[in-house]
């Protein structure tokens, strides 16, 4: 029998949200329910800016041990019912914050050493992860609006048949190093 | 068939989520950021551009707006068409030819129903997937018709002029094919659809100086709620520029437009005065993402 997975310490700022209808603990929920799913056992820290409805994320690692914290900054757009404004949504939550815990994941591994920091990613890079990562949400059984994905690559690689196969095969894909993103 | 037709009256399946400008403007969060103005941050520009890290998201919502915007467009189109009787103009009456008009912005309407559903769809949206303000349509309730000539066919018509041009060049910029050839045909349209109120508003109140200032006057009230914390304007901090040579040949004057342009700034800094209460209220400290 295969031994239980570690339990994930997660663990979210701010506790009390003032602009946004959120509960710490419904985020922290989500966070530990997407690190069962994913295999995660890192500490998560998620850092919500509460203060706008962008939805900019990024994913830091303190290291590549299994005890390295991960970071999670998410502006409060990011985790929001689009129906019902400064609501939480569970749903967007596991998406966005599914694609930053996969990040992390690729950022424990050797043949991710060598990429930049989230913020220091370029367009197209990002594109390229997001989409990467939004497949592997896919397989999994999270729902994940493909064609999304799809026309986000096509703005970012260009509207053609030739980018129309690389996001393919980067969604199909399971085990990618960011030179192979990058291709 | 019933005249008149109130806001909360709209006919929706379940997919869709009505919200109003009340709760919109009750979010005290701000995509701006007045304090931090360099170059890389998001915060120093709003305007949709395919260069924001957003612009697919960003993009989306919008084109979601502009289709519940043409769903309500097409209902307002048809309502006035119906809710009056045909006349000389006076009183509750509307001339027949401005009934024709309105029944061939309902058939357009419907055309732009179908080119934004489809354009939705293409950008990974679902119906009904973001909150559906139902602002337009309630510029449509009048029960002068010359309101809504001057409430939807210029203010909020004129705003889809705007929009229209700044997703066409969204859509021309990322090379979008589909995108930008759409937008241009709706764009045409919508040229048309302002031209019609600017022409009825002037030709209906022809003998009555003082109904055309009260319709104006409406329209400046559609037109400021437009420009909450500065939607559309001039400046980069407007997520929708000004399409000044569109509107000229709709029939807007260059005063008019200045007009817009100066409650679009005021606007903004009554939106930007408010998020600092807010911010200070709840001694919020924003953390960069």
């Amino acid at each position: 029998m295969a031994d239980a997975p570690a339990t994930t310490t997660v663990t979210v700022t701010p506790e009390e949200f003032h602009f946004v209808k959120y509960e710490a603990s419904a985020i922290a929920a989500v966070v530990a329910e997407l690190a069962e799913l994913l295999g995660v056992t890192n500490p998560v820290h998620v850092v919500v800016d509460e203060t706008t409805p962008l939805a900019k994320m990024s994913a830091e690692v303190g290291g590549t041990s299994s005890d390295a914290t991960i970071t999670i900054r998410a502006e409060s757009g990011a985790l929001e019912d689009t129906q019902h404004l400064t609501h939480f949504s569970a749903d967007s939550a596991r998406g966005a914050l599914g694609r930053m815990m996969l990040r992390a994941r690729d950022r424990l591994r050797p043949d991710f050493a060598d990429t930049p920091g989230d913020l220091d990613l370029s367009l197209t890079e990002n594109a390229a992860w997001d989409t990467y990562c939004a497949g592997r949400l896919a397989r999994i059984g999270l729902p994940v609006n493909q064609q999304r994905f799809r026309y986000n690559h096509r703005n970012r690689f260009g509207f053609s048949d030739a980018v129309d196969a690389h996001f393919a095969r980067l969604w199909a894909a399971d085990d990618l190093g960011w030179a192979d993103l990058c291709e | 068939m019933r005249q008149f037709f109130p806001v909360q009256d709209l006919a929706r399946d379940e997919r869709f989520v009505q919200t109003n400008m009340a709760e919109r403007m009750a979010d005290a969060r701000t995509a701006l950021d007045p304090e931090k103005k360099s170059k890389k941050s998001r915060g120093s520009s709003n305007r949709i551009t395919p260069e924001r890290h957003d612009a697919s998201d960003a993009a989306r919502g919008l084109m979601h707006g502009i289709m519940v915007g043409e769903i309500q467009a097409l209902e307002g189109a048809g309502r006035t068409a119906h809710d009056f009787e045909a006349g000389d103009g006076s009183g509750d009456t509307i001339p027949f030819e401005l009934k024709l008009d309105m029944a061939r912005q309902a058939w357009d309407e419907a055309r732009h129903v179908e080119i934004s559903a489809k354009l939705s769809d293409w950008m990974g949206t679902e119906l009904g997937q973001f909150a559906e303000n139902t602002v337009l349509f309630q510029a449509a309730c009048s029960d002068d018709p010359v309101l809504r000539l001057a409430g939807v066919n210029r203010a909020l018509e004129g705003l889809a002029i705007d929009v229209f041009t700044q997703m066409k060049e969204f859509g021309n910029l990322a090379g979008d094919p589909y995108l930008a050839f759409c937008e241009d045909w709706m764009l045409a349209d919508e040229v048309t659809h302002v031209k019609m109120g600017s022409d009825w508003l002037r030709k209906v109140t022809e003998k009555d100086p003082e109904r055309r200032a009260k319709a104006l006057e409406f329209q400046q009230v559609v037109d400021k709620l437009f420009s909450f914390g500065g939607a559309r304007g001039d400046s980069e901090e407007s997520p929708i520029g000004l399409a000044r040579r569109f509107r000229e040949l709709a029939g807007f004057t260059d005063g008019e437009v200045d007009k817009i342009a100066e409650m679009d700034h005021d606007a903004f800094e009554e939106r930007m005065a408010a998020v600092r209460l807010a911010q200070e209220a709840a001694g919020a400290s924003p953390a960069p993402a």
